[in-house]
Protein backbone atom coordinates (compact mmCIF):
# COMPACT_ATOMS: atom_id res chain seq x y z
CA UNK A 1 0.00 0.00 0.00
CA UNK A 2 0.81 3.80 -1.02
CA UNK A 3 0.59 6.23 1.75
CA UNK A 4 -0.93 9.64 1.58
CA UNK A 5 1.94 12.25 1.91
CA UNK A 6 -0.17 14.29 4.27
CA UNK A 7 -2.16 11.42 6.67
CA UNK A 8 -0.68 8.01 5.58
CA UNK A 9 -4.14 6.79 4.60
CA UNK A 10 -4.14 4.50 1.31
CA UNK A 11 -3.33 6.78 -1.45
CA UNK A 12 -5.32 6.54 -4.63
CA UNK A 13 -3.07 8.80 -6.82
CA UNK A 14 -0.24 10.31 -7.45
CA UNK A 15 0.46 13.53 -9.00
CA UNK A 16 4.04 13.50 -10.79
CA UNK A 17 4.09 17.19 -11.56
CA UNK A 18 4.10 17.86 -7.33
CA UNK A 19 5.56 14.38 -6.48
CA UNK A 20 2.21 14.20 -4.00
CA UNK A 21 0.31 11.00 -3.35
CA UNK A 22 -2.80 11.27 -1.87
CA UNK A 23 -5.54 9.53 -0.36
CA UNK A 24 -9.19 10.18 -1.67
CA UNK A 25 -10.11 13.01 0.96
CA UNK A 26 -7.22 14.80 0.19
CA UNK A 27 -7.29 14.32 -3.34
CA UNK A 28 -11.21 15.70 -3.07
CA UNK A 29 -9.88 18.35 -0.92
CA UNK A 30 -6.43 19.85 -3.32
CA UNK A 31 -9.53 19.63 -6.19
CA UNK A 32 -11.68 22.01 -4.34
CA UNK A 33 -8.94 24.19 -3.21
CA UNK A 34 -7.82 24.80 -6.73
CA UNK A 35 -11.12 25.65 -7.93
CA UNK A 36 -11.76 27.96 -4.95
CA UNK A 37 -7.88 29.61 -5.27
CA UNK A 38 -8.63 30.17 -9.14
CA UNK A 39 -12.02 31.88 -8.15
CA UNK A 40 -10.22 34.10 -5.97
CA UNK A 41 -7.59 34.94 -7.67
CA UNK A 42 -9.17 35.83 -11.12
CA UNK A 43 -11.40 37.95 -9.05
CA UNK A 44 -14.96 36.38 -9.71
CA UNK A 45 -16.65 37.57 -7.02
CA UNK A 46 -16.53 41.45 -7.37
CA UNK A 47 -15.97 43.15 -3.92
CA UNK A 48 -19.40 45.12 -4.92
CA UNK A 49 -21.54 42.18 -4.74
CA UNK A 50 -23.72 42.11 -1.93
CA UNK A 51 -26.96 40.14 -0.83
CA UNK A 52 -29.21 43.05 -1.96
CA UNK A 53 -27.03 43.27 -5.44
CA UNK A 54 -26.04 39.33 -6.05
CA UNK A 55 -24.27 38.33 -8.62
CA UNK A 56 -25.58 35.51 -11.24
CA UNK A 57 -23.34 33.08 -12.78
CA UNK A 58 -24.46 31.07 -15.45
CA UNK A 59 -22.64 27.18 -15.68
CA UNK A 60 -22.56 25.65 -18.83
CA UNK A 61 -23.61 22.37 -17.70
CA UNK A 62 -22.68 19.30 -20.46
CA UNK A 63 -24.11 16.77 -18.28
CA UNK A 64 -20.24 16.00 -18.96
CA UNK A 65 -17.65 15.24 -16.13
CA UNK A 66 -15.54 18.69 -16.24
CA UNK A 67 -18.71 20.47 -16.39
CA UNK A 68 -20.22 18.11 -13.58
CA UNK A 69 -17.54 18.91 -11.10
CA UNK A 70 -17.18 22.36 -11.96
CA UNK A 71 -21.22 22.25 -10.86
CA UNK A 72 -20.98 20.71 -7.82
CA UNK A 73 -17.87 22.38 -6.18
CA UNK A 74 -19.22 25.81 -7.50
CA UNK A 75 -22.31 24.92 -5.46
CA UNK A 76 -20.50 23.63 -2.65
CA UNK A 77 -18.57 26.79 -2.22
CA UNK A 78 -21.10 29.15 -3.48
CA UNK A 79 -25.26 27.63 -2.34
CA UNK A 80 -24.75 29.45 0.59
CA UNK A 81 -23.46 32.79 0.01
CA UNK A 82 -26.27 35.06 -0.60
CA UNK A 83 -23.85 37.21 -3.23
CA UNK A 84 -23.87 34.73 -5.56
CA UNK A 85 -26.64 32.93 -7.88
CA UNK A 86 -25.99 29.90 -9.56
CA UNK A 87 -28.05 28.90 -12.71
CA UNK A 88 -27.43 25.91 -14.94
CA UNK A 89 -27.70 25.93 -18.73
CA UNK A 90 -27.58 22.81 -20.68
CA UNK A 91 -27.81 22.57 -24.32
CA UNK A 92 -29.59 19.25 -25.98
CA UNK A 93 -27.64 19.75 -29.86
CA UNK A 94 -29.65 17.11 -31.34
CA UNK A 95 -27.39 13.93 -31.19
CA UNK A 96 -29.67 11.14 -30.21
CA UNK A 97 -29.02 8.94 -27.71
CA UNK A 98 -25.87 11.08 -26.31
CA UNK A 99 -27.03 14.11 -25.53
CA UNK A 100 -30.87 12.58 -24.37
CA UNK A 101 -28.31 10.82 -21.84
CA UNK A 102 -26.13 14.01 -20.85
CA UNK A 103 -29.63 15.95 -20.23
CA UNK A 104 -30.39 13.26 -17.69
CA UNK A 105 -27.33 13.59 -15.52
CA UNK A 106 -27.84 17.38 -15.97
CA UNK A 107 -31.13 17.07 -14.14
CA UNK A 108 -30.19 14.74 -11.68
CA UNK A 109 -27.42 16.96 -10.93
CA UNK A 110 -29.77 20.01 -10.78
CA UNK A 111 -32.17 18.23 -8.59
CA UNK A 112 -30.02 16.91 -5.94
CA UNK A 113 -28.84 20.50 -5.44
CA UNK A 114 -31.95 22.31 -5.93
CA UNK A 115 -30.19 24.31 -8.59
CA UNK A 116 -31.78 26.19 -11.36
CA UNK A 117 -31.69 24.57 -14.54
CA UNK A 118 -31.87 25.46 -17.90
CA UNK A 119 -32.35 23.41 -21.40
CA UNK A 120 -32.08 24.95 -24.50
CA UNK A 121 -31.92 23.03 -27.67
CA UNK A 122 -30.44 23.32 -31.30
CA UNK A 123 -34.28 22.30 -32.42
CA UNK A 124 -36.08 25.04 -31.51
CA UNK A 125 -33.61 27.69 -31.39
CA UNK A 126 -32.38 27.07 -35.25
CA UNK A 127 -34.56 24.51 -36.41
CA UNK A 128 -31.62 22.20 -36.75
CA UNK A 129 -30.31 18.62 -35.50
CA UNK A 130 -26.61 17.73 -35.26
CA UNK A 131 -27.75 14.15 -36.54
CA UNK A 132 -28.98 15.73 -39.64
CA UNK A 133 -26.13 18.56 -39.67
CA UNK A 134 -23.47 16.06 -40.13
CA UNK A 135 -25.63 14.16 -42.81
CA UNK A 136 -26.05 17.51 -44.90
CA UNK A 137 -22.04 19.12 -44.37
CA UNK A 138 -22.74 21.78 -46.81
CA UNK A 139 -19.49 23.77 -45.58
CA UNK A 140 -17.34 20.47 -45.79
CA UNK A 141 -16.15 20.85 -41.81
CA UNK A 142 -15.84 18.94 -39.17
CA UNK A 143 -19.02 18.64 -37.02
CA UNK A 144 -17.75 20.70 -34.39
CA UNK A 145 -17.03 23.41 -36.21
CA UNK A 146 -20.53 23.96 -36.56
CA UNK A 147 -21.61 22.29 -32.84
CA UNK A 148 -19.02 25.04 -31.69
CA UNK A 149 -20.67 27.71 -33.68
CA UNK A 150 -24.31 27.16 -32.39
CA UNK A 151 -23.01 26.27 -28.70
CA UNK A 152 -21.41 29.89 -28.47
CA UNK A 153 -24.63 31.52 -29.40
CA UNK A 154 -26.66 30.01 -27.50
CA UNK A 155 -24.27 30.03 -24.10
CA UNK A 156 -24.05 33.72 -24.95
CA UNK A 157 -27.76 34.46 -25.57
CA UNK A 158 -29.49 32.60 -23.08
CA UNK A 159 -26.27 33.84 -20.36
CA UNK A 160 -27.65 37.39 -21.41
CA UNK A 161 -31.07 36.53 -20.90
CA UNK A 162 -30.70 35.17 -17.82
CA UNK A 163 -28.99 38.04 -16.57
CA UNK A 164 -25.69 36.59 -16.15
CA UNK A 165 -22.57 38.85 -14.93
CA UNK A 166 -20.75 35.91 -15.33
CA UNK A 167 -20.64 32.63 -18.19
CA UNK A 168 -18.82 29.81 -16.19
CA UNK A 169 -17.66 26.54 -18.22
CA UNK A 170 -15.96 23.12 -16.74
CA UNK A 171 -12.50 23.57 -18.93
CA UNK A 172 -9.54 22.00 -17.28
CA UNK A 173 -5.76 22.05 -17.85
CA UNK A 174 -5.40 19.27 -20.39
CA UNK A 175 -7.91 21.64 -22.63
CA UNK A 176 -6.51 24.67 -22.17
CA UNK A 177 -3.00 23.65 -22.28
CA UNK A 178 -3.90 22.30 -25.58
CA UNK A 179 -5.54 25.68 -27.01
CA UNK A 180 -2.50 27.31 -26.02
CA UNK A 181 -0.19 24.88 -28.17
CA UNK A 182 -2.55 24.85 -30.92
CA UNK A 183 -2.80 29.27 -30.67
CA UNK A 184 1.52 29.06 -30.51
CA UNK A 185 1.82 26.19 -33.59
CA UNK A 186 -0.66 28.32 -35.29
CA UNK A 187 1.05 31.48 -35.01
CA UNK A 188 -2.21 32.91 -33.73
CA UNK A 189 -1.02 35.90 -31.97
CA UNK A 190 -4.31 37.58 -32.11
CA UNK A 191 -6.29 34.62 -30.82
CA UNK A 192 -3.81 34.80 -27.55
CA UNK A 193 -4.79 38.23 -26.82
CA UNK A 194 -8.57 37.17 -27.46
CA UNK A 195 -8.29 34.37 -25.22
CA UNK A 196 -7.10 36.68 -22.30
CA UNK A 197 -9.41 38.89 -22.30
CA UNK A 198 -12.33 36.75 -23.35
CA UNK A 199 -11.76 33.66 -21.11
CA UNK A 200 -8.61 33.54 -18.91
CA UNK A 201 -7.66 37.32 -18.09
CA UNK A 202 -8.34 38.03 -14.03
CA UNK A 203 -11.40 40.43 -13.39
CA UNK A 204 -9.60 42.37 -10.75
CA UNK A 205 -5.75 44.14 -10.23
CA UNK A 206 -3.17 45.30 -12.85
CA UNK A 207 -2.87 42.61 -14.97
CA UNK A 208 -7.06 42.20 -15.44
CA UNK A 209 -8.66 41.71 -19.13
CA UNK A 210 -9.95 44.99 -20.42
CA UNK A 211 -13.83 45.18 -20.24
CA UNK A 212 -16.02 43.38 -22.81
CA UNK A 213 -19.44 45.29 -23.40
CA UNK A 214 -20.25 43.38 -25.85
CA UNK A 215 -19.88 39.97 -24.72
CA UNK A 216 -21.14 38.03 -21.22
CA UNK A 217 -17.73 37.73 -19.64
CA UNK A 218 -16.63 33.96 -19.39
CA UNK A 219 -14.36 32.32 -16.65
CA UNK A 220 -12.83 28.87 -16.67
CA UNK A 221 -12.21 28.03 -12.79
CA UNK A 222 -11.03 24.20 -13.39
CA UNK A 223 -8.27 25.29 -15.79
CA UNK A 224 -6.03 24.55 -12.86
CA UNK A 225 -6.95 20.95 -12.67
CA UNK A 226 -5.63 18.14 -15.10
CA UNK A 227 -8.33 16.35 -16.94
CA UNK A 228 -7.47 12.76 -14.87
CA UNK A 229 -8.22 14.12 -11.79
CA UNK A 230 -11.57 15.82 -13.07
CA UNK A 231 -12.52 12.02 -13.79
CA UNK A 232 -10.72 10.87 -10.61
CA UNK A 233 -12.66 13.53 -8.70
CA UNK A 234 -15.86 12.76 -10.62
CA UNK A 235 -15.39 8.84 -9.67
CA UNK A 236 -14.78 9.39 -5.97
CA UNK A 237 -17.69 11.75 -5.43
CA UNK A 238 -19.94 9.28 -7.25
CA UNK A 239 -21.24 12.46 -9.22
CA UNK A 240 -24.17 11.52 -11.97
CA UNK A 241 -21.65 12.55 -15.20
CA UNK A 242 -22.59 11.19 -18.34
CA UNK A 243 -19.11 9.42 -19.77
CA UNK A 244 -19.37 8.30 -23.51
CA UNK A 245 -17.89 10.22 -26.15
CA UNK A 246 -20.29 12.01 -28.65
CA UNK A 247 -20.72 10.04 -31.61
CA UNK A 248 -19.52 13.12 -33.95
CA UNK A 249 -16.40 14.22 -32.21
CA UNK A 250 -13.94 15.06 -34.42
CA UNK A 251 -11.23 17.47 -33.32
CA UNK A 252 -8.13 15.94 -35.36
CA UNK A 253 -5.66 18.65 -34.83
CA UNK A 254 -6.70 18.99 -31.03
CA UNK A 255 -6.05 15.00 -30.64
CA UNK A 256 -2.80 14.97 -31.97
CA UNK A 257 -1.93 17.68 -29.74
CA UNK A 258 -3.33 15.95 -26.61
CA UNK A 259 -1.16 12.92 -27.40
CA UNK A 260 1.99 15.23 -27.91
CA UNK A 261 1.46 16.99 -24.40
CA UNK A 262 0.93 13.30 -22.85
CA UNK A 263 3.80 12.30 -23.89
CA UNK A 264 5.91 15.60 -22.90
CA UNK A 265 4.03 15.06 -19.89
CA UNK A 266 5.23 11.94 -18.66
CA UNK A 267 8.80 13.11 -19.51
CA UNK A 268 8.93 16.32 -18.34
CA UNK A 269 5.80 16.62 -15.35
CA UNK A 270 4.62 19.96 -14.67
CA UNK A 271 4.71 20.47 -18.78
CA UNK A 272 0.94 21.23 -18.58
CA UNK A 273 1.15 23.70 -15.38
CA UNK A 274 4.13 25.58 -16.90
CA UNK A 275 2.86 25.85 -20.60
CA UNK A 276 -0.19 27.92 -18.94
CA UNK A 277 1.77 29.98 -16.51
CA UNK A 278 3.83 31.22 -19.56
CA UNK A 279 0.77 31.52 -21.70
CA UNK A 280 -1.49 33.06 -19.46
CA UNK A 281 1.22 36.20 -19.20
CA UNK A 282 1.89 36.20 -22.46
CA UNK A 283 -1.74 36.51 -23.42
CA UNK A 284 -2.14 39.06 -21.01
CA UNK A 285 0.91 40.92 -22.16
CA UNK A 286 -0.66 40.74 -25.94
CA UNK A 287 -3.90 41.81 -24.88
CA UNK A 288 -2.54 44.98 -23.37
CA UNK A 289 -0.40 45.75 -26.60
CA UNK A 290 -3.81 45.34 -28.78
CA UNK A 291 -5.44 47.48 -26.82
CA UNK A 292 -3.20 50.47 -26.58
CA UNK A 293 -2.91 50.17 -30.09
CA UNK A 294 -6.57 50.12 -30.62
CA UNK A 295 -6.33 47.35 -33.16
CA UNK A 296 -9.25 45.52 -31.40
CA UNK A 297 -12.39 43.61 -33.67
CA UNK A 298 -14.39 45.75 -35.23
CA UNK A 299 -17.75 44.62 -33.55
CA UNK A 300 -20.99 45.34 -34.53
CA UNK A 301 -24.57 43.16 -34.73
CA UNK A 302 -25.63 40.90 -37.41
CA UNK A 303 -28.05 41.93 -39.53
CA UNK A 304 -30.19 38.96 -39.48
CA UNK A 305 -30.19 38.25 -35.41
CA UNK A 306 -28.35 40.77 -33.61
CA UNK A 307 -25.96 38.77 -32.27
CA UNK A 308 -22.09 40.62 -31.87
CA UNK A 309 -19.86 39.60 -34.89
CA UNK A 310 -17.24 41.31 -36.72
CA UNK A 311 -19.41 40.60 -40.08
CA UNK A 312 -22.05 41.57 -41.69
CA UNK A 313 -23.92 38.42 -41.15
CA UNK A 314 -22.68 35.97 -38.01
CA UNK A 315 -21.13 33.03 -38.60
CA UNK A 316 -24.10 31.30 -37.00
CA UNK A 317 -26.70 32.77 -39.64
CA UNK A 318 -24.27 31.92 -42.71
CA UNK A 319 -23.64 28.53 -41.20
CA UNK A 320 -27.86 28.34 -40.88
CA UNK A 321 -28.06 29.62 -44.30
CA UNK A 322 -25.71 27.06 -45.93
CA UNK A 323 -27.93 24.25 -44.07
CA UNK A 324 -31.05 25.90 -45.31
CA UNK A 325 -30.00 25.44 -49.09
CA UNK A 326 -29.30 21.88 -48.74
CA UNK B 1 4.23 -10.44 -13.67
CA UNK B 2 1.57 -11.73 -15.82
CA UNK B 3 -1.61 -9.11 -16.24
CA UNK B 4 -4.63 -9.12 -17.47
CA UNK B 5 -5.43 -5.74 -17.97
CA UNK B 6 -9.62 -4.88 -18.74
CA UNK B 7 -10.04 -1.40 -20.78
CA UNK B 8 -13.32 -1.00 -19.77
CA UNK B 9 -15.43 -0.63 -22.94
CA UNK B 10 -12.50 -1.78 -25.20
CA UNK B 11 -10.43 -4.55 -24.83
CA UNK B 12 -8.64 -6.90 -22.93
CA UNK B 13 -5.12 -7.51 -23.16
CA UNK B 14 -2.40 -10.04 -21.54
CA UNK B 15 0.63 -8.41 -20.23
CA UNK B 16 4.10 -10.22 -19.42
CA UNK B 17 6.29 -7.58 -17.74
CA UNK B 18 9.03 -8.04 -14.96
CA UNK B 19 8.44 -6.39 -11.58
CA UNK B 20 6.18 -3.80 -13.83
CA UNK B 21 4.52 -0.45 -12.31
CA UNK B 22 0.68 0.50 -13.00
CA UNK B 23 2.50 3.04 -15.20
CA UNK B 24 4.41 0.24 -17.21
CA UNK B 25 1.82 -2.34 -17.63
CA UNK B 26 0.14 1.35 -19.28
CA UNK B 27 2.72 1.98 -21.42
CA UNK B 28 2.55 -1.98 -22.40
CA UNK B 29 -1.12 -1.32 -23.92
CA UNK B 30 -0.09 2.56 -25.65
CA UNK B 31 -1.98 4.43 -23.03
CA UNK B 32 -0.99 7.72 -21.16
CA UNK B 33 -1.13 7.62 -17.02
CA UNK B 34 -2.87 11.14 -17.67
CA UNK B 35 -5.66 9.84 -20.29
CA UNK B 36 -7.15 6.66 -18.05
CA UNK B 37 -6.84 5.79 -14.11
CA UNK B 38 -6.38 2.60 -13.20
CA UNK B 39 -8.44 0.66 -10.75
CA UNK B 40 -7.81 -2.39 -8.57
CA UNK B 41 -10.93 -3.96 -7.01
CA UNK B 42 -12.88 -1.15 -7.78
CA UNK B 43 -9.92 1.23 -6.15
CA UNK B 44 -8.04 3.61 -8.08
CA UNK B 45 -4.51 3.40 -7.35
CA UNK B 46 -1.20 5.82 -8.04
CA UNK B 47 0.22 4.10 -11.13
CA UNK B 48 4.11 4.78 -10.06
CA UNK B 49 3.41 1.90 -7.73
CA UNK B 50 4.20 -1.53 -8.21
CA UNK B 51 1.71 -4.06 -9.66
CA UNK B 52 0.11 -6.20 -6.69
CA UNK B 53 -2.55 -7.66 -8.78
CA UNK B 54 -2.68 -10.13 -11.37
CA UNK B 55 -5.76 -7.82 -12.47
CA UNK B 56 -6.20 -4.52 -13.48
CA UNK B 57 -9.60 -2.16 -14.60
CA UNK B 58 -8.45 1.01 -16.79
CA UNK B 59 -11.04 3.73 -17.39
CA UNK B 60 -10.44 5.61 -19.84
CA UNK B 61 -11.35 9.46 -19.76
CA UNK B 62 -13.94 10.82 -22.10
CA UNK B 63 -14.09 14.40 -22.98
CA UNK B 64 -16.94 16.23 -21.63
CA UNK B 65 -18.37 18.64 -24.07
Amino acid sequence: MTECTRCGREAVMHAAYSGAHLCESHFCETVEKRVRKRVREDGLVPRDATPDDPETWVIGLSGGKDSVVLTHILDETFAEDPRIELVALTIHEGIEGYRDESVGACVELADELSLRHELVTYEDEFGVRMDDVVEDDPENMAACAYCGVFRRDLLERYADEFGADKLLTGHNLDDEAQTAMMNFLEGDVAQMAKHFDASIGGFDGDDARSDQDEFVPRAKPLRDVPEKEVALYCHLRDLPAHITECPHSSEAYRAEIQQLLYGLEENHPGTRHSIMAGYEELAGVLADRYDEDGDGPDLHECEDCGATTTRDRCRKCSLLDSLEAV
Amino acid sequence: MQVTVDVKGETTHEVDLPKPTYADVLRAVDLSPHEVSVLVDGRPVPEDQPVESSEVTVLRLIKGG
